[in-house]
Protein backbone atom coordinates (compact mmCIF):
# COMPACT_ATOMS: atom_id res chain seq x y z
CA UNK A 1 0.00 0.00 0.00
CA UNK A 2 2.88 2.17 0.82
CA UNK A 3 4.81 1.53 -2.22
CA UNK A 4 1.53 2.40 -4.27
CA UNK A 5 0.99 5.97 -2.31
CA UNK A 6 4.70 6.77 -3.08
CA UNK A 7 4.54 5.60 -6.22
CA UNK A 8 1.07 7.71 -6.73
CA UNK A 9 2.76 10.69 -5.19
CA UNK A 10 6.01 10.46 -7.54
CA UNK A 11 3.86 10.20 -10.52
CA UNK A 12 1.63 13.37 -9.48
CA UNK A 13 5.26 15.27 -9.45
CA UNK A 14 6.08 14.18 -12.64
CA UNK A 15 2.95 15.26 -13.93
CA UNK A 16 3.47 18.64 -12.44
CA UNK A 17 6.77 18.96 -13.59
CA UNK A 18 6.17 18.94 -17.18
CA UNK A 19 8.25 15.66 -17.38
CA UNK A 20 9.14 16.10 -21.33
CA UNK A 21 9.36 12.24 -21.46
CA UNK A 22 6.65 11.83 -20.05
CA UNK A 23 4.73 14.49 -22.10
CA UNK A 24 6.13 13.77 -25.27
CA UNK A 25 5.26 9.84 -24.74
CA UNK A 26 1.69 11.38 -23.78
CA UNK A 27 1.85 13.25 -27.60
CA UNK A 28 2.80 10.52 -29.61
CA UNK A 29 0.04 8.33 -28.14
CA UNK A 30 -2.57 11.10 -28.74
CA UNK A 31 -1.25 12.19 -32.61
CA UNK A 32 -1.16 8.53 -33.07
CA UNK A 33 -4.43 7.56 -32.11
CA UNK A 34 -6.28 10.85 -33.25
CA UNK A 35 -4.45 10.17 -36.46
CA UNK A 36 -5.89 6.60 -36.76
CA UNK A 37 -8.98 7.39 -35.79
CA UNK A 38 -9.48 10.39 -38.15
CA UNK A 39 -8.45 8.09 -40.98
CA UNK A 40 -10.64 4.96 -39.90
CA UNK A 41 -13.82 7.61 -39.48
CA UNK A 42 -13.36 9.35 -42.94
CA UNK A 43 -13.59 5.27 -43.97
CA UNK A 44 -15.64 3.95 -41.86
CA UNK A 45 -18.69 6.44 -41.36
CA UNK A 46 -19.53 6.09 -45.58
CA UNK A 47 -18.78 2.08 -45.48
CA UNK A 48 -21.18 2.00 -42.43
CA UNK A 49 -23.90 4.46 -44.30
CA UNK A 50 -23.71 2.41 -47.03
CA UNK A 51 -23.61 -1.13 -45.94
CA UNK A 52 -26.68 0.34 -43.86
CA UNK A 53 -29.16 1.62 -46.84
CA UNK A 54 -27.62 -0.58 -49.54
CA UNK A 55 -29.61 -2.90 -50.77
CA UNK A 56 -27.25 -5.65 -51.90
CA UNK A 57 -26.84 -9.57 -52.22
CA UNK A 58 -24.42 -10.68 -49.42
CA UNK A 59 -25.43 -7.71 -46.73
CA UNK A 60 -25.93 -9.69 -43.84
CA UNK A 61 -22.65 -11.35 -44.84
CA UNK A 62 -20.94 -8.52 -44.47
CA UNK A 63 -22.73 -7.50 -41.69
CA UNK A 64 -21.47 -10.46 -39.75
CA UNK A 65 -17.83 -10.68 -41.09
CA UNK A 66 -17.30 -6.43 -39.50
CA UNK A 67 -18.94 -8.28 -36.66
CA UNK A 68 -16.74 -10.52 -36.27
CA UNK A 69 -13.79 -8.64 -37.21
CA UNK A 70 -14.60 -6.61 -33.85
CA UNK A 71 -13.22 -9.21 -32.08
CA UNK A 72 -9.53 -9.33 -34.26
CA UNK A 73 -6.64 -9.24 -31.48
CA UNK A 74 -4.47 -6.47 -32.37
CA UNK A 75 -1.96 -8.87 -32.05
CA UNK A 76 -3.18 -10.70 -34.95
CA UNK A 77 -3.35 -7.50 -36.49
CA UNK A 78 0.58 -6.28 -35.44
CA UNK A 79 2.15 -9.78 -37.05
CA UNK A 80 -0.24 -9.26 -40.23
CA UNK A 81 0.92 -5.94 -40.64
CA UNK A 82 4.43 -6.79 -39.63
CA UNK A 83 4.67 -9.28 -42.14
CA UNK A 84 3.77 -6.55 -45.09
CA UNK A 85 5.96 -4.06 -43.78
CA UNK A 86 8.97 -6.07 -43.05
CA UNK A 87 11.91 -5.53 -45.25
CA UNK A 88 10.87 -9.31 -46.91
CA UNK A 89 7.42 -8.20 -47.28
CA UNK A 90 5.11 -7.16 -49.64
CA UNK A 91 5.05 -3.39 -48.48
CA UNK A 92 8.90 -3.29 -47.56
CA UNK A 93 10.05 -1.11 -49.26
CA UNK A 94 7.93 1.62 -47.97
CA UNK A 95 10.09 1.55 -45.77
CA UNK A 96 7.34 2.24 -42.28
CA UNK A 97 8.21 -0.83 -39.96
CA UNK A 98 8.95 1.10 -36.49
CA UNK A 99 7.28 4.42 -37.65
CA UNK A 100 4.27 5.91 -36.00
CA UNK A 101 2.52 5.47 -39.32
CA UNK A 102 2.88 2.19 -39.44
CA UNK A 103 1.43 2.11 -35.88
CA UNK A 104 -1.12 4.22 -37.20
CA UNK A 105 -2.04 1.23 -40.20
CA UNK A 106 -1.93 -1.28 -37.67
CA UNK A 107 -4.70 1.06 -35.48
CA UNK A 108 -6.73 1.62 -38.57
CA UNK A 109 -7.04 -1.80 -39.45
CA UNK A 110 -7.89 -2.57 -35.44
CA UNK A 111 -10.98 0.31 -35.74
CA UNK A 112 -12.46 0.25 -38.99
CA UNK A 113 -15.07 -2.49 -38.19
CA UNK A 114 -16.14 -0.63 -34.93
CA UNK A 115 -16.67 2.77 -36.76
CA UNK A 116 -18.06 1.11 -39.90
CA UNK A 117 -20.26 -1.45 -37.71
CA UNK A 118 -21.53 0.89 -35.31
CA UNK A 119 -22.58 3.42 -38.04
CA UNK A 120 -24.24 0.24 -39.40
CA UNK A 121 -26.04 0.15 -35.98
CA UNK A 122 -26.98 4.66 -35.41
CA UNK A 123 -27.93 4.28 -39.57
CA UNK A 124 -30.07 1.21 -39.37
CA UNK A 125 -31.95 2.91 -36.16
CA UNK A 126 -32.99 6.03 -38.07
CA UNK A 127 -36.82 6.17 -39.14
CA UNK A 128 -37.28 5.74 -42.49
CA UNK A 129 -39.59 8.56 -43.25
CA UNK A 130 -36.25 10.74 -42.70
CA UNK A 131 -35.18 9.37 -45.75
CA UNK A 132 -38.15 10.01 -47.49
CA UNK A 133 -38.80 13.39 -46.32
CA UNK A 134 -35.26 14.26 -47.52
CA UNK A 135 -35.94 12.74 -51.04
CA UNK A 136 -39.76 14.45 -51.22
CA UNK A 137 -38.55 17.91 -49.86
CA UNK A 138 -36.17 17.61 -52.92
CA UNK A 139 -32.82 16.22 -51.40
CA UNK A 140 -30.66 14.45 -54.12
CA UNK A 141 -28.83 11.11 -53.05
CA UNK A 142 -25.80 12.61 -51.33
CA UNK A 143 -28.01 15.31 -49.47
CA UNK A 144 -30.33 12.50 -48.41
CA UNK A 145 -27.50 10.29 -47.01
CA UNK A 146 -26.40 13.92 -45.31
CA UNK A 147 -29.73 14.57 -43.27
CA UNK A 148 -29.67 10.58 -42.30
CA UNK A 149 -26.16 10.97 -41.21
CA UNK A 150 -26.87 13.90 -39.16
CA UNK A 151 -29.74 12.57 -37.23
CA UNK A 152 -27.89 9.09 -36.86
CA UNK A 153 -24.93 11.97 -35.46
CA UNK A 154 -24.80 10.89 -31.79
CA UNK A 155 -24.80 7.14 -32.59
CA UNK A 156 -21.48 7.42 -35.18
CA UNK A 157 -19.90 10.39 -32.65
CA UNK A 158 -19.98 7.37 -30.24
CA UNK A 159 -18.70 4.96 -32.49
CA UNK A 160 -15.42 7.34 -33.19
CA UNK A 161 -14.98 8.04 -29.28
CA UNK A 162 -15.19 4.45 -28.80
CA UNK A 163 -12.60 3.63 -31.42
CA UNK A 164 -10.78 6.28 -30.23
CA UNK A 165 -10.81 4.44 -26.49
CA UNK A 166 -9.70 1.17 -28.25
CA UNK A 167 -6.70 2.22 -30.10
CA UNK A 168 -5.36 4.66 -27.28
CA UNK A 169 -5.64 1.55 -24.81
CA UNK A 170 -4.26 -0.55 -26.89
CA UNK A 171 -0.72 -2.38 -26.43
CA UNK A 172 -0.10 -4.99 -29.19
CA UNK A 173 0.07 -3.06 -32.53
CA UNK A 174 2.09 -0.34 -30.84
CA UNK A 175 4.58 -3.16 -29.69
CA UNK A 176 4.81 -4.92 -32.61
CA UNK A 177 4.77 -2.04 -35.78
CA UNK A 178 6.32 0.54 -33.23
CA UNK A 179 8.90 -0.79 -31.51
CA UNK A 180 8.65 1.01 -28.30
CA UNK A 181 11.28 3.52 -29.83
CA UNK A 182 12.00 6.06 -27.19
CA UNK A 183 11.34 9.77 -28.48
CA UNK A 184 9.83 8.25 -31.60
CA UNK A 185 7.14 5.60 -31.45
CA UNK A 186 6.93 4.98 -27.35
CA UNK A 187 3.49 5.16 -26.45
CA UNK A 188 1.90 5.14 -23.01
CA UNK A 189 0.83 1.51 -23.31
CA UNK A 190 4.26 0.49 -24.50
CA UNK A 191 6.24 2.93 -21.67
CA UNK A 192 3.88 1.70 -19.22
CA UNK A 193 4.98 -1.88 -20.08
CA UNK A 194 8.43 -1.29 -20.47
CA UNK A 195 8.53 0.24 -17.14
CA UNK A 196 6.77 -2.72 -15.38
CA UNK A 197 9.44 -5.22 -16.73
CA UNK A 198 11.86 -2.93 -15.29
CA UNK A 199 10.21 -2.83 -12.14
CA UNK A 200 10.17 1.05 -12.09
CA UNK A 201 6.87 1.22 -11.56
CA UNK A 202 6.63 5.51 -11.26
CA UNK A 203 6.17 6.46 -15.01
CA UNK A 204 3.82 3.52 -15.53
CA UNK A 205 1.57 5.31 -12.67
CA UNK A 206 2.17 8.80 -14.55
CA UNK A 207 0.89 7.39 -17.75
CA UNK A 208 -1.71 5.30 -15.95
CA UNK A 209 -3.26 8.58 -14.61
CA UNK A 210 -2.85 9.89 -18.27
CA UNK A 211 -4.71 7.62 -19.65
CA UNK A 212 -7.54 7.09 -17.28
CA UNK A 213 -7.38 10.97 -17.83
CA UNK A 214 -7.77 10.93 -21.23
CA UNK A 215 -10.54 8.38 -21.20
CA UNK A 216 -12.64 10.51 -18.49
CA UNK A 217 -12.43 13.42 -20.72
CA UNK A 218 -13.30 11.33 -23.81
CA UNK A 219 -15.95 10.04 -21.94
CA UNK A 220 -17.41 14.07 -20.57
CA UNK A 221 -17.37 14.93 -23.84
CA UNK A 222 -19.60 12.34 -25.37
CA UNK A 223 -22.01 12.96 -22.28
CA UNK A 224 -21.78 16.75 -23.08
CA UNK A 225 -22.73 16.10 -26.52
CA UNK A 226 -25.35 13.80 -25.61
CA UNK A 227 -26.73 16.66 -23.34
CA UNK A 228 -26.55 18.79 -26.21
CA UNK A 229 -27.99 16.87 -29.02
CA UNK A 230 -30.53 15.53 -26.24
CA UNK A 231 -32.18 18.67 -26.17
CA UNK A 232 -32.67 18.47 -30.28
CA UNK A 233 -34.50 15.57 -29.47
CA UNK B 1 -53.81 19.55 -68.53
CA UNK B 2 -53.86 15.67 -67.50
CA UNK B 3 -51.65 15.94 -64.31
CA UNK B 4 -50.79 11.93 -63.89
CA UNK B 5 -52.11 9.37 -66.04
CA UNK B 6 -51.82 5.77 -64.54
CA UNK B 7 -52.02 2.64 -66.61
CA UNK B 8 -51.70 -0.70 -65.57
CA UNK B 9 -49.87 -0.04 -62.56
CA UNK B 10 -49.14 -2.87 -59.76
CA UNK B 11 -47.25 -2.43 -56.65
CA UNK B 12 -46.59 -5.77 -54.84
CA UNK B 13 -44.71 -5.98 -51.55
CA UNK B 14 -43.63 -9.88 -51.89
CA UNK B 15 -46.40 -12.04 -52.50
CA UNK B 16 -48.71 -9.09 -51.65
CA UNK B 17 -50.61 -7.28 -54.14
CA UNK B 18 -50.89 -3.68 -52.56
CA UNK B 19 -51.96 -2.33 -55.93
CA UNK B 20 -53.52 -2.71 -58.69
CA UNK B 21 -54.61 -0.03 -61.37
CA UNK B 22 -55.67 -0.58 -64.68
CA UNK B 23 -56.11 2.99 -65.69
CA UNK B 24 -56.60 6.24 -63.81
CA UNK B 25 -55.93 10.27 -64.98
CA UNK B 26 -55.68 12.91 -62.79
CA UNK B 27 -56.30 16.59 -63.40
CA UNK B 28 -54.22 19.76 -63.05
CA UNK B 29 -55.45 21.98 -60.32
CA UNK B 30 -57.60 20.43 -58.77
CA UNK B 31 -58.10 19.37 -55.40
CA UNK B 32 -58.61 15.40 -55.48
CA UNK B 33 -59.79 13.03 -52.58
CA UNK B 34 -58.72 9.65 -52.31
CA UNK B 35 -61.01 7.51 -50.18
CA UNK B 36 -60.75 3.82 -49.21
CA UNK B 37 -60.72 1.78 -45.80
CA UNK B 38 -57.00 1.00 -44.19
CA UNK B 39 -55.24 -1.22 -46.37
CA UNK B 40 -56.55 0.06 -49.63
CA UNK B 41 -53.61 1.25 -51.07
CA UNK B 42 -53.94 5.17 -50.55
CA UNK B 43 -50.59 5.46 -49.23
CA UNK B 44 -48.74 3.32 -51.46
CA UNK B 45 -50.43 5.34 -54.38
CA UNK B 46 -49.15 8.78 -53.01
CA UNK B 47 -45.49 7.52 -52.35
CA UNK B 48 -45.56 6.00 -55.84
CA UNK B 49 -47.37 9.57 -57.13
CA UNK B 50 -44.60 11.48 -55.03
CA UNK B 51 -42.45 9.02 -56.85
CA UNK B 52 -40.52 8.07 -54.24
CA UNK B 53 -41.19 4.32 -54.82
CA UNK B 54 -41.00 2.51 -58.25
CA UNK B 55 -43.97 0.51 -59.05
CA UNK B 56 -43.54 -3.22 -59.73
CA UNK B 57 -45.02 -2.90 -63.36
CA UNK B 58 -47.66 -0.40 -65.34
CA UNK B 59 -46.84 2.69 -66.53
CA UNK B 60 -46.76 6.65 -64.59
CA UNK B 61 -46.76 9.79 -67.06
CA UNK B 62 -46.69 12.81 -65.54
CA UNK B 63 -47.94 15.50 -67.98
CA UNK B 64 -47.96 12.88 -70.61
CA UNK B 65 -44.25 12.33 -69.97
CA UNK B 66 -43.93 8.60 -69.12
CA UNK B 67 -41.60 8.96 -64.99
CA UNK B 68 -37.91 6.89 -65.77
CA UNK B 69 -37.20 5.64 -62.59
CA UNK B 70 -33.63 6.91 -62.20
CA UNK B 71 -32.27 8.93 -59.70
CA UNK B 72 -31.03 11.26 -62.08
CA UNK B 73 -33.92 11.68 -63.95
CA UNK B 74 -36.37 11.65 -60.65
CA UNK B 75 -34.75 14.35 -59.02
CA UNK B 76 -36.15 17.20 -60.99
CA UNK B 77 -39.68 15.52 -61.23
CA UNK B 78 -39.66 15.35 -57.52
CA UNK B 79 -38.75 19.28 -56.99
CA UNK B 80 -41.91 19.79 -58.49
CA UNK B 81 -44.20 17.31 -56.34
CA UNK B 82 -43.73 16.66 -52.50
CA UNK B 83 -45.45 14.19 -50.04
CA UNK B 84 -46.64 15.38 -46.67
CA UNK B 85 -46.83 11.94 -44.40
CA UNK B 86 -50.03 11.12 -42.45
CA UNK B 87 -47.31 10.96 -39.46
CA UNK B 88 -44.86 14.11 -40.53
CA UNK B 89 -41.02 13.21 -39.15
CA UNK B 90 -39.38 16.42 -38.27
CA UNK B 91 -35.27 16.74 -38.41
CA UNK B 92 -34.03 17.00 -34.90
CA UNK B 93 -33.57 20.98 -35.01
CA UNK B 94 -35.82 23.86 -35.17
CA UNK B 95 -39.11 24.79 -36.97
CA UNK B 96 -37.30 27.44 -39.12
CA UNK B 97 -34.25 25.05 -39.84
CA UNK B 98 -37.07 22.00 -41.06
CA UNK B 99 -39.15 24.38 -42.80
CA UNK B 100 -36.17 26.04 -45.16
CA UNK B 101 -34.83 22.57 -45.93
CA UNK B 102 -36.08 22.33 -49.26
CA UNK B 103 -35.09 25.47 -50.26
CA UNK B 104 -31.53 24.87 -49.24
CA UNK B 105 -31.47 21.57 -51.03
CA UNK B 106 -32.01 23.51 -54.05
CA UNK B 107 -29.40 26.41 -53.15
CA UNK B 108 -31.98 29.56 -52.42
CA UNK B 109 -30.24 32.16 -50.71
CA UNK B 110 -30.02 32.07 -47.30
CA UNK B 111 -32.10 35.27 -46.72
CA UNK B 112 -34.49 34.04 -49.17
CA UNK B 113 -34.87 31.20 -47.18
CA UNK B 114 -35.78 32.74 -44.03
CA UNK B 115 -38.05 35.15 -45.32
CA UNK B 116 -40.24 32.12 -47.54
CA UNK B 117 -40.18 30.02 -44.17
CA UNK B 118 -42.06 32.47 -42.32
CA UNK B 119 -44.29 33.37 -45.17
CA UNK B 120 -44.95 29.89 -45.17
CA UNK B 121 -45.39 29.44 -41.12
CA UNK B 122 -47.73 32.26 -41.22
CA UNK B 123 -49.92 30.55 -43.52
CA UNK B 124 -50.07 27.76 -41.06
CA UNK B 125 -50.74 29.62 -38.09
CA UNK B 126 -47.61 28.79 -36.56
CA UNK B 127 -45.10 32.40 -37.35
CA UNK B 128 -44.06 32.44 -33.21
CA UNK B 129 -43.04 29.03 -33.50
CA UNK B 130 -39.72 29.85 -35.46
CA UNK B 131 -37.29 29.06 -33.23
CA UNK B 132 -38.92 26.05 -30.91
CA UNK B 133 -37.34 22.92 -31.22
CA UNK B 134 -38.95 20.87 -33.58
CA UNK B 135 -39.50 17.25 -31.75
CA UNK B 136 -40.82 19.33 -28.89
CA UNK B 137 -44.24 20.09 -30.81
CA UNK B 138 -48.02 18.20 -30.68
CA UNK B 139 -49.11 16.34 -33.39
CA UNK B 140 -51.15 18.87 -34.61
CA UNK B 141 -48.73 21.63 -34.93
CA UNK B 142 -46.14 19.16 -36.70
CA UNK B 143 -48.59 17.94 -39.35
CA UNK B 144 -49.29 22.06 -39.65
CA UNK B 145 -45.33 22.78 -40.11
CA UNK B 146 -45.04 20.09 -42.40
CA UNK B 147 -47.50 21.43 -44.22
CA UNK B 148 -45.57 24.54 -44.07
CA UNK B 149 -42.40 22.72 -44.90
CA UNK B 150 -44.31 21.64 -48.18
CA UNK B 151 -45.31 24.68 -48.92
CA UNK B 152 -41.72 26.51 -48.86
CA UNK B 153 -40.72 24.47 -51.58
CA UNK B 154 -43.34 25.80 -54.11
CA UNK B 155 -44.60 22.80 -54.70
CA UNK B 156 -46.63 22.43 -58.11
CA UNK B 157 -48.38 18.98 -56.72
CA UNK B 158 -48.57 18.40 -52.76
CA UNK B 159 -49.73 15.34 -51.71
CA UNK B 160 -51.32 15.04 -48.17
CA UNK B 161 -51.69 11.27 -46.59
CA UNK B 162 -54.54 11.62 -44.35
CA UNK B 163 -53.83 15.22 -43.40
CA UNK B 164 -56.11 14.94 -40.24
CA UNK B 165 -55.84 11.76 -38.79
CA UNK B 166 -54.76 11.72 -35.45
CA UNK B 167 -55.00 15.65 -35.20
CA UNK B 168 -57.29 17.26 -32.38
CA UNK B 169 -60.33 19.39 -34.04
CA UNK B 170 -58.74 22.47 -33.62
CA UNK B 171 -56.00 21.45 -35.29
CA UNK B 172 -58.56 19.26 -37.92
CA UNK B 173 -60.37 22.92 -38.62
CA UNK B 174 -57.04 24.70 -39.63
CA UNK B 175 -55.34 21.94 -41.55
CA UNK B 176 -58.42 22.19 -43.61
CA UNK B 177 -58.62 25.85 -43.79
CA UNK B 178 -55.30 25.20 -45.22
CA UNK B 179 -56.15 23.28 -48.25
CA UNK B 180 -59.52 25.06 -48.48
CA UNK B 181 -57.45 27.95 -49.28
CA UNK B 182 -54.73 26.46 -51.14
CA UNK B 183 -57.49 24.64 -53.60
CA UNK B 184 -59.07 27.79 -54.03
CA UNK B 185 -56.10 29.67 -55.59
CA UNK B 186 -55.31 27.02 -58.09
CA UNK B 187 -51.57 27.60 -58.02
CA UNK B 188 -50.84 23.79 -57.38
CA UNK B 189 -52.22 20.60 -57.39
CA UNK B 190 -53.58 18.67 -54.42
CA UNK B 191 -54.31 14.96 -53.57
CA UNK B 192 -55.39 14.43 -50.34
CA UNK B 193 -56.17 10.58 -48.63
CA UNK B 194 -58.71 10.84 -46.13
CA UNK B 195 -61.18 7.98 -44.47
CA UNK B 196 -63.64 10.92 -44.04
CA UNK B 197 -66.59 10.97 -47.13
CA UNK B 198 -67.92 14.19 -45.94
CA UNK B 199 -64.05 15.61 -45.17
CA UNK B 200 -63.64 14.83 -48.67
CA UNK B 201 -66.49 16.53 -50.32
CA UNK B 202 -65.98 19.39 -48.49
CA UNK B 203 -62.51 19.75 -49.60
CA UNK B 204 -62.33 17.92 -53.02
CA UNK B 205 -63.39 18.95 -56.45
CA UNK B 206 -63.03 14.76 -57.33
CA UNK B 207 -63.11 11.88 -54.87
CA UNK B 208 -61.63 8.35 -56.17
CA UNK B 209 -62.30 5.46 -54.16
CA UNK B 210 -59.86 2.40 -53.45
CA UNK B 211 -60.85 -0.99 -52.49
CA UNK B 212 -57.77 -3.59 -52.00
CA UNK B 213 -55.56 -2.00 -53.87
CA UNK B 214 -57.89 -1.24 -57.09
CA UNK B 215 -60.31 1.37 -58.51
CA UNK B 216 -63.37 0.93 -56.98
CA UNK B 217 -65.68 1.66 -60.16
CA UNK B 218 -68.82 1.03 -58.26
CA UNK B 219 -68.60 3.95 -56.65
CA UNK B 220 -66.82 6.28 -58.20
CA UNK B 221 -69.46 5.16 -61.43
CA UNK B 222 -72.42 6.61 -59.05
CA UNK B 223 -70.22 9.68 -57.98
CA UNK B 224 -70.17 10.85 -60.83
Amino acid sequence: MDFLTKSLAEAAGMLFSLDPELYFIVYVSLSVSLMSTLVASVMGIPLGFFIAVGQFWGKRGVITVLNTLLALPTVVIGLFVYALLSRQGLLGHWGLLYTPAAIVIGQVILILPWVASFTVSAVSRIDERYRRTAMTLGAGPFQTAFAIIREARFGILGAVIAAFGRVIAEIGIAMMLGGNIKGFTRTMTTAMALEHNKGEFVLAVALGIVLLTVSLGMNILLQVLQGRYGEDR
Amino acid sequence: MTLYELSGLQKCFGEVKALDIAHLELSENTACALLGPNGSGKTTLLHILALLMPPSAGTLCFRGKPVIWRENRLLPLRRKVVLVEQHPIMFSTTVIKNVTYGLKVRGTHRSARKRIAMECLDRVGLADFADRRAHRLSGGETQRVAIARALACKPEVLLLDEPTAGVDTENQAVVEQIITRLRDEKNMSILFSTHNPFQAKRLAQKQIYLHRGGIDTRINERQS
